[in-house]
């Protein structure tokens, strides 16, 4: 807690639990579907940066490097000197897949909201209360 | 404001809280630790490793590798999502048909002009990407977005008929999403079936050698390591996704006459 | 050393809490999609940050340039203002 870097790191967990939080509240509460929309894309976008952050790690001397073997390597002592600086690879495969599947599913939420609103004629959630249309 | 908003105030404030607490407490482990994770270590020794084949998928890079050798059953799955939702989009909007002249001018000269300079700059990172996907950052998802990006961008400024008179209607876009789709699964089983025919064991989405299945892709092309089936999966699944995002975002962005005729048709559930 | 690219993904962080406020408050849906594309840019940011060149490379096509496009697509086939 009392260096520097973890501090950073903490601030920035915690605007992330933030952030969950006010896209929940979105989610929640806003009437509208193409609010709870944005909030949706927010909050997904949010879980993501958690499984991120969850592969970080620090090295004792200098950054961490990506996890990519840097070049062709001629012996095992090299593969092994990568894993000492490389970040964790498992959260980044499952994130990347997550986010494209993401946004198909959000563009056939998008056509079933065009939908809603061609029916009702209005993206409020009771569009008894709040469509003045439908 | 009434008892429900400050029900759902008051849970949200107690869930950030609760939360941020279990973080801090290193409820979820270490939030950046000395130490990399035994997994992920195995993963980073092994990616490129031809003193243990057996374990290796012959590809520098480790993200790469994990999407497409080690979990490649996983992503292919979450490749077939992909399909269903795409296919969903336009089972939403069916009986529309696209049609030219209705109108659509596209934005200023300023602005198309520019666009020429940089689509082909797009379309060759995107492909660059791709099929550099098992020696750099990148491959076929990230290939793929920057190609649909282009798509996009061309049906935006261009107007949807530029797009759709170059010959990439949506029934064009579909065919090849299917193709890139099906790329993937005959990359998945082509040793199997090379197993097959010449009477050894093999494995669905086999790479490398392994334990008694003695079949492998090529893992060098003249000079560069190829990853074996990475190079095949990144290209077809850059396919898959670039046409299968901007098959979406044309039908969403189809105009309003063009539904009030599939409307008009009866081809339409009320 | 490593100071400086943590201060700068922290500040990201923060910076991606007040356009994410914003863009769940606001009335107007095109300045909700921008914030909202704002957060995305703020995230790409400590993706790169965080060592992670791949998500980079997906998430900013996806999330700065595709899903804006079709937030902006659905509010002009909607309703601009929340009721």
């Amino acid at each position: 807690m009392s260096d520097p870097v973890s501090l950073l790191l903490t601030v920035l967990v915690l605007s992330l639990v933030t952030n969950i939080g006010i896209s929940l509240y979105g989610v929640f509460t806003r009437p509208s579907l193409v609010k709870k929309f944005i909030s949706l894309t927010i909050f997904s976008d949010t879980l993501n940066s958690f499984a991120i952050a969850l592969g970080f790690r620090r090295v004792a001397r200098g950054y961490p490097s990506i996890a990519v073997i840097p070049s062709i390597p001629e012996d095992v002592s090299e593969l092994r000197a990568a894993a000492g600086t490389a970040v964790d690879p498992l959260p980044q495969a499952l994130v990347l897949t997550a986010i494209v599947i993401g946004l198909a599913v959000y563009m056939f939420l998008a056509g079933l909201i065009v939908m809603y609103y061609r029916h009702y004629g209005t993206t409020h959630v009771r569009p008894a209360e709040g469509g003045s249309i439908g | 404001m009434n008892a429900r908003e400050v029900a759902i105030a008051t849970s949200i404030t107690l869930m950030i809280v609760l939360l941020a607490y279990v973080i801090e407490a290193g409820g979820l482990g270490p939030i950046a630790p000395e130490k990399l994770r035994e997994l992920a270590a195995s993963y980073i020794i092994s990616t490129y490793n031809p003193w243990n084949i057996t374990h290796s998928a012959q590809s520098l890079e480790a993200v790469t590798a994990i999407v497409w050798d080690y979990r490649g059953l996983d992503t292919f799955f979450e490749t077939s999502v992909l399909f269903i939702s795409i296919v969903g989009v336009a089972l939403l909007f069916r009986g529309y048909r696209e049609k030219t002249g209705v109108g659509g001018r596209g934005l200023s000269e300023i602005v198309k002009t520019s666009t020429k300079i940089l689509a082909p700059l797009i379309l060759i990172a995107g492909i660059s990407i791709a099929i550099h996907g098992h020696l750099t950052p990148g491959g076929g998802f990230q290939g793929g977005s920057f190609i649909a990006v282009l798509l996009v961008l061309l049906s935006v400024v261009f107007s949807l008929d530029f797009v759709v008179e170059r010959g990439l209607s949506t029934s064009r876009l579909l065919t090849l999403r299917s193709i890139g789709l099906m790329g993937v699964f005959a990359t998945s089983i082509a040793l199997l079936l090379v197993g097959l025919v010449t009477g050894v064991s093999a494995y669905v989405f086999q790479n490398m050698v392994r334990e008694g299945a003695p079949v492998s892709m090529p893992p060098w092309f003249l000079d560069r390591p190829t990853g074996g089936t990475l190079l095949f999966f990144n290209v077809f699944e850059a396919l898959a996704v670039a046409t299968g995002l901007s098959l979406a975002f044309i039908v969403l962005s189809l105009r309003r006459e063009e539904v009030e005729e599939a409307l008009e048709r009866g081809e339409w559930y009320e | 050393m490593e100071l400086v690219p943590v201060a700068i993904a922290a500040l990201s962080a923060l910076l991606s809490v007040v356009a994410t406020y914003l863009a769940v408050r606001s009335r107007d849906m095109l300045s909700a999609a921008v914030f909202s594309a704002a957060q995305s840019t703020a995230y790409a940011l400590i993706y790169y940050v965080l060592m992670a060149p791949d998500i980079v490379l997906v998430y900013v096509p996806v999330s700065v340039g595709i899903l804006p496009a079709v937030t902006v697509l659905l509010i002009k086939k909607t309703e601009r203002y929340e009721r």
